[in-house]
């Protein structure tokens, strides 16, 4: 077993649960003991990962829809980031090696970079429906 | 020249890690241009490897890695110092509130 890798999946899960119970007891959609974007506060503009710390205390307590409302890409990408992290932890543990494919095709990657500017512009577009994918 | 010896030499079996995720969770957690910077190399990574580009490839992996880190410790940085912030002006205004309720 590679004990850089073994060390890297404990320092992850640990800081995974510790910041899961942060966000499920405080919830950022109410508490404001979380740090804002720096690019919020200077602009007044959102950026595309504005709202995502909101959105993650929404899912946490089931809540799906509202997740979306404060951020669309941060849940549409999650899915992605959850099947990385199984990759990841597959690979710690098992002999039998599997690979990232998705992550390392230029069309998938392509894909992100334009998602992630185009959802930061369009979501600073002061006009419906682009507003509704403000956070 | 230099490009020739390099590419009589076996190419590796598969892509240098190109740090896509990690890119992607710098920018989505609010460091935002040097998360996009990751995943603009994130990219290079690929196309690269895709046209037998192997140094290239190697050269934008560890570009990607380098903006993903530098992305990664400036917000930590930036939260560390906001919770400094948080709690010296939490803390002041505790004093301020017993001086006042003193008087």
């Amino acid at each position: 077993m590679n004990k850089k890798a073994l060390a890297q999946f404990i320092i992850v899960t640990i800081a995974v649960v510790v910041l899961s119970l942060l966000y499920f007891f405080f919830p950022a959609t109410t508490s404001t003991i979380y740090p804002k974007c720096i690019f919020h506060s200077l602009t007044g503009l959102d950026c595309p990962g504005c709202g995502s710390q909101r959105a993650a205390s929404a899912l946490l307590h089931g809540k799906l829809l509202e997740a979306l409302d404060y951020n669309i890409l941060f849940v549409l990408l999650l899915p992605f980031i959850l099947y990385s992290a199984f990759v990841f932890s597959w690979n710690v543990f098992s002999s039998k090696k599997i690979g990232q494919n998705i992550f390392y095709s230029v069309g998938f990657v392509r894909t992100i970079l334009c998602l992630v500017l185009v959802f930061w512009i369009v979501r600073n577009i002061p006009v419906r429906p682009f507003s509704w994918l403000k956070a | 020249m230099e490009q020739q010896t390099f590419q009589q030499t076996p190419p590796p079996s598969s892509p240098p890690k190109n740090w896509l995720v990690e890119s992607i969770l710098v920018t989505i957690f609010c460091c935002l241009p040097f998360g996009i910077a990751g995943i603009v190399f994130a990219s290079q990574v690929n196309s690269k490897w895709a046209v037998n580009d192997y140094a290239g490839a190697l050269q934008a992996s560890k570009d990607a890695a380098k903006w993903t880190k530098i992305g990664f410790f400036v917000g930590i940085t930036v939260i560390v110092l906001y919770c400094i912030a948080v709690f010296a002006l939490g803390f002041g205004g505790l004093w301020w509130t017993s001086r006042s309720l003193q008087q």
